[in-house]
């Protein structure tokens, strides 16, 4: 994704509004990330809009599928009950959005494990999110090396970049639900698990628990999250 | 978490029959008065159809003399967030209610549950009880009347322990406990036959009884951000176990073997002969003590040794991989250090990173056996 020169400012009344901007900003080759992160924190959360995709597991976080996005992007809800959380993640070289609908999710970052894997992973930062607010997540961790390439890159690229590469989220409230809207570009259905303790990944394929408000068929996925 | 609450947050107020949601304005007016509007405006709106109640605004006492009456057939209520020190005795005259959810009150002191709840007809009745976010120090033995529960959360209260006396709720399948200060978890929690899903995560929990091995229905484990630094051996029998949450506790990543070794004494030898050798013995050859004594050997793990110990043991740690996802510290306990503990289970072999260990753990061990030697 590169910036348009000039960027607009887009406010989304609801839910099925916020989808149709999605649709028309990815339509052409550029997209501007920060086009996206506002257009996305414009969308007051309305529970009555999103309600149907919000379907909830017992014992872990799922997986929502809102829309395809004609391939350039997917745009789920995930719903997460008391103490929910998910394992240390990347995103396969694919932007991530997340916007808070409801509650409040922490995010934890962590540096890329050394070369061999070993040892335990540190950790980087950590904040809650806040309902309505929209966490941008880069993927693409191109450059491990200097960090002055890597802040020499993200000023090119004009990102308002709030975290980079591994994350961990978690709902730590043992009284309250939280739900979130995510979008990611280009989609993708497996990614890295981190074990936090040694460093070694884990690839897994991902799956949703629904589509379009439908709750997939079959058998329930056992979890691959080592959290 | 009850499955039947979607997003937490429903929809506008008024309206169906299957539905009553109550929104009352606040007003500057004293408690006396308040009370007395939500009294007024429930029995304004009393139907016998009515099966789910949800109180949004402050409640200054108990739940209003006359609510059983004015909904009869109610099977939810909701009171959270409205401020109650105490659920009250209207509570006792429910007939049919299968869910309470009290989440975020004030509830916690002596009397927040009515006396009587385990011969009202709720204790037949209720199925999920939600009481996170209140100020519990000890779990209500009040509760324990609840024979039918099957879903109980104290998440986010004040409790130092668990009572043994929950193994009387013998229904319950959820059980939060996630966000108190509690030290030790009760063996007796593992006879609760159709527990599928223990949250005990932020607590201050030191180890596992390896009797909760015996929960065989038990899906998800959730133990984040507590003291553990290994698990007990036994955790490998939890053969329908999906979900097991251990980040935040200092687990042990380094297998550190225990070399200072006390040789056995003359009893423990004594017993463990008895033991092994099938010695009979009558209650009335020995003295109550050594009786006693007899009764606690433990069997080694080992395969090959049948042996037994009674206080002397070698602690050893290995490393297991759990269900393909996790590498976990599992203690076990050795008769003898020429003793080894088979490491295989249901779900897993050993891999290539067991084995690496054990070559660091030779290394380690002839390290420190250096320093124990030259001092």
């Amino acid at each position: 994704m590169e910036q348009l020169v000039q960027t607009e400012v887009w406010k989304a009344q609801t839910l099925q509004e916020l989808i149709q901007i999605l649709h028309r900003l990815f339509s052409g080759d550029k997209v501007s990330v920060e086009e996206v992160q506002a257009l996305m924190e414009s969308y007051e959360s309305n529970p009555v809009e999103w309600m149907k995709y919000a379907q909830f597991d017992q014992y872990r976080y799922t997986r929502n599928l809102v829309d395809k996005g004609n391939g350039k992007f997917n745009l789920m809800i995930l719903c997460w009950g008391e103490g929910h959380g998910s394992s240390i993640h990347d995103h396969t070289d694919s932007h991530c959005f997340m916007k808070i609908l409801q509650g409040n999710l922490k995010e934890t970052l962590f540096e890329w494990p050394g070369k061999k894997g070993t040892g335990a992973m540190t950790k980087k930062s950590e904040r809650v999110l806040e309902e309505n607010q929209c966490a941008y997540i880069n993927e693409k961790q191109i450059f491990h090396s200097t960090s002055s390439e890597h802040q020499e890159r993200k000023y090119h690229l004009g990102m308002a970049a709030d975290s980079i590469g591994l994350h961990r989220v978690e709902n730590t409230s043992h009284t309250e639900s939280a739900v979130s809207l995510h979008l990611y570009s280009p989609p993708f259905d497996s990614c890295n698990t981190f074990d936090q303790r040694t460093g070694h990944k884990h690839n897994v394929k991902m799956t949703f628990y629904s589509q379009f408000g439908e709750r997939t068929p079959g058998a329930t996925v056992v979890s691959q999250e080592n959290n | 978490m009850e499955p039947q609450e979607a997003a937490g947050a429903a929809g506008g107020g008024g309206g169906g029959a299957g539905l009553l949601e109550l929104e009352l304005p606040r007003r500057g007016a004293g408690e006396a008065g308040a009370a007395v509007a939500v009294a007024a405006e429930l029995e304004a709106r009393r139907s016998g159809e009515t099966r789910r109640l949800v109180l949004s605004r402050r409640l200054s006492g108990p739940l209003p003399a006359g609510l059983a009456r004015w909904f009869p057939a109610l099977e939810v209520l909701d009171v959270s967030g409205t401020g109650l020190a105490a659920l009250g005795a209207e509570l006792l005259e429910l007939p049919r209610l299968r869910t309470l959810l009290a989440k975020n009150n004030r509830l916690g002191g002596p009397g927040a549950l009515p006396k009587g709840l385990g011969q009202a007809p709720l204790a037949r009745s209720l199925r999920v009880l939600n009481l996170s976010g209140n100020r519990f120090a000890e779990l209500p033995a009040a509760l324990l009347g609840l024979r039918g529960l099957q879903s109980l959360s104290l998440g986010g209260n004040r409790l130092h322990s668990i009572p043994p006396e929950i193994q009387a709720l013998s229904s319950l399948e959820f059980l939060y406990l996630g966000g108190n200060f509690i030290t030790s978890i009760p063996p007796e929690l593992a006879n609760l036959p159709s527990l599928s899903y223990l949250v005990l995560s932020d607590n201050k929990i030191q180890s596992i009884p390896p009797q909760l091995a015996q929960l065989h229905s038990l899906r998800s484990l959730s133990l984040h951000n507590n003291l553990l630094t290994y698990l007990p051996r036994e955790i490998l029998n939890l053969v329908h176990l999906e979900e097991l949450s251990l980040r935040g506790n200092p687990l042990v990543v380094r297998f550190v073997r225990d070399l200072t070794y006390n040789p056995p004494s003359l009893l423990e030898l004594a017993g463990r002969t008895m033991k092994t050798r099938n010695i009979p013995y009558a209650p009335s050859d020995l003295p109550g003590n050594l009786v006693r004594y007899l009764s606690l050997a433990s069997n080694c793990p080992n395969p090959k040794c049948g042996g037994v110990y009674f206080d002397s043991c070698v602690r050893q740690i290995k490393f297991v991989d759990f269900c393909g996802k996790y590498r976990l510290p599992l203690m076990h306990y050795l008769c003898s250090p020429e003793c080894s503990s088979p490491c295989s289970s249901a779900s897993q072999s050993s891999t290539s990173q067991s084995e690496s260990d054990s070559e660091d753990e030779a290394i380690v061990a002839a390290h420190r056996m250096q320093k124990v030697l030259l001092g």
